[in-house]
């Protein structure tokens, strides 16, 4: 019997894998669906009817201010209470405790989670969208590309902020406890309340460079083409970062 | 490596919860091809042992060596060559006999083909069937395929065949001997009489928590001067074995 053991890492094709195998779990189960894809329609709606008012620029207020936050909202909340319970119950039913004896790797197994539930997001906001310029009249952003980039960023750090959650919470419930606390403490320092404008300026300040408030502030200025402030594109990616190394470090099989 | 050299060698485990001690320097040596059962009453610290061996569990003191490696620090070498069932393990519900057993090929460079492992478990019928759909004896029969899937050069079964109806259990036996002829080391953790007294080379008796004996399923019972195994269990432990569903 020899020793000599190769440490292989499941390749490329095996990523791919659980990839499909998750998102054939999405789709089976079509419960699962209905935050992703019913949330952003709900909330756009219920925000866009009264922010048909003007502001600088020949902007209205639902292109400067509130698709910005709707479309924020629905990663933070997507990304951050969503995604998390979902692998709060593969860890409480055992799926991770048997993928732990495996050579599949806690990083497999919080991209596949994440690339699916980005994918399911991406839907969602495909319909939102698509309801917010044929019903609201709403136009796209004046810098097309900055809105895409913020965007994609915003993604990256609101997930990593939740799989963090997705990495330590015990159970399904206190997954959504968690990540219920946690969207909300961003939301408010991001001024998903009124607006950052009500927040007393240090607390604005601050809420600035959580990854929801540089998101919203980041996808404002792009939509009516002013320049993209480069210190929300840096918090953005300091989230994305720290998230991700946080929760491979903290992440618990069972 | 030597042929002297075990394949699995734990030293002095020990893992308390809370207060209560569940493993108590506990040390097992299991030979290379060596079919090693772990029998034990509910409590008595056998899975704790196993998870611990798996690299599952961190022992509280100790240390366990898998072919050389550590469980837990060599996590990536000892995951290609450790097949492992666990006790009471769920898989992703909505997904099918055949797409599991692709997903948890995958991960591994050689995986046994799909076909050939549900047919050593009786399951090539079901290939199209939810996880969630299968009874629990499929189930069960499931999870063992999948620890089969990558090859393993040892392997841990946790009840193998509790839940499973006679004729599952005595297929389940076979394909364990055919393993056995390929070489693999096996861990049969199991409160199962017959199962043990068939399959393994030898048996450590644990009860709460520490290694009572390590024998050969005959010696047991020569140990404990009975007539058959159940009366060595009795009369080793003070207790009753209770019987596998």
């Amino acid at each position: 019997m020899s020793t000599v053991v190769e440490a292989r890492q499941p390749g490329a094709r095996s990523w791919l894998t659980l990839v499909v195998c998750e998102a054939k779990m999405v789709v089976r189960d079509t419960a699962g669906l209905v935050v992703p894809v019913l949330l952003p329609l709900l909330i756009l709606v219920m925000s866009a009817g009264s922010a048909s008012a003007h502001v600088a620029g020949g902007f209205t207020a639902l292109e400067a201010y509130v698709l910005p936050l709707v479309l924020t909202m629905v990663l933070a909340s997507i990304g951050v209470i969503n995604m998390p319970s979902f692998l709060a119950y593969y860890r409480r039913t055992g799926i991770l405790r048997r993928l732990a004896v495996t050579p599949a790797s806690p990083a497999m197994v919080l991209v596949a989670q994440v690339v699916v539930s980005m994918l399911q997001a991406l839907v969602g906001l495909a319909g939102a969208l698509a309801v917010a310029f044929l019903a609201f009249d709403a136009r796209p952003p004046a810098d097309l590309g900055a809105a895409f980039a913020v965007y994609g960023l915003a993604m990256l750090a609101l997930y990593a902020v939740g799989m963090i959650v997705a990495a330590v919470a015990p159970t399904p419930n206190s997954a959504v406890a968690i990540g219920l606390i946690t969207f909300f403490a961003l939301g408010a320092l991001g001024g998903m309340f009124g607006g950052s404008a009500s927040l007393p300026d240090a607390v604005a300040a601050v809420g600035e460079l959580t990854p929801f408030g540089a998101a919203v502030a980041g996808l404002s200025a792009a939509w009516v083409g002013a320049g993209v402030d480069p210190v929300h594109l840096v918090s953005l990616a300091v989230s994305t970062l720290v998230g991700v190394v946080t929760a491979s470090l903290l992440f618990r099989w069972d | 490596m030597t042929s002297a050299e075990p394949a699995i060698f734990a030293e002095h485990l020990h893992k308390r919860y809370g207060d209560k001690v569940a493993v108590d320097d506990v040390t097992l040596r299991v030979g290379p091809g060596e079919v090693f059962g772990i029998l034990g009453t509910n409590g008595a610290g056998k899975t704790t042992t196993v998870e611990m061996i798996a690299g599952l569990r961190r022992p509280d003191g100790g240390r366990v060596t898998l072919l050389g490696l550590d469980p837990r620090r060599d996590r990536a070498e000892v995951r290609q060559v450790l097949g492992v069932q666990l006790q009471e393990a769920y898989l992703h519900g909505a997904l099918t006999v055949a797409e599991l057993m692709g997903l948890y090929g995958s991960f591994y460079p050689d995986p046994r083909p799909t076909g050939e492992l549900l047919e050593l478990v009786g399951l090539a019928e079901k290939c199209g069937v939810r996880f969630e759909k299968l009874s629990g004896g499929q189930q069960q029969r499931l999870s063992i395929a999948l620890a089969l899937a990558g090859r393993p050069r040892v392997l841990i079964l946790d009840e193998l065949t509790t839940g499973l109806d006679p004729r599952a259990r005595r297929q389940m036996w076979a394909t364990i001997e055919h393993l056995r002829d390929e070489g693999v080391t096996i861990v049969l953790v199991s409160h199962a009489m017959e199962e043990v007294e068939r399959l393994c080379d030898r048996v450590a008796l644990l009860d709460a928590g520490r290694v009572l004996a390590v024998e050969p399923p005959v010696g047991l019972v020569a140990l404990a001067g009975a007539q058959n195994l159940d009366d060595a269990f009795v009369a080793l432990t003070g207790k009753q074995l209770e019987e596998a569903e």
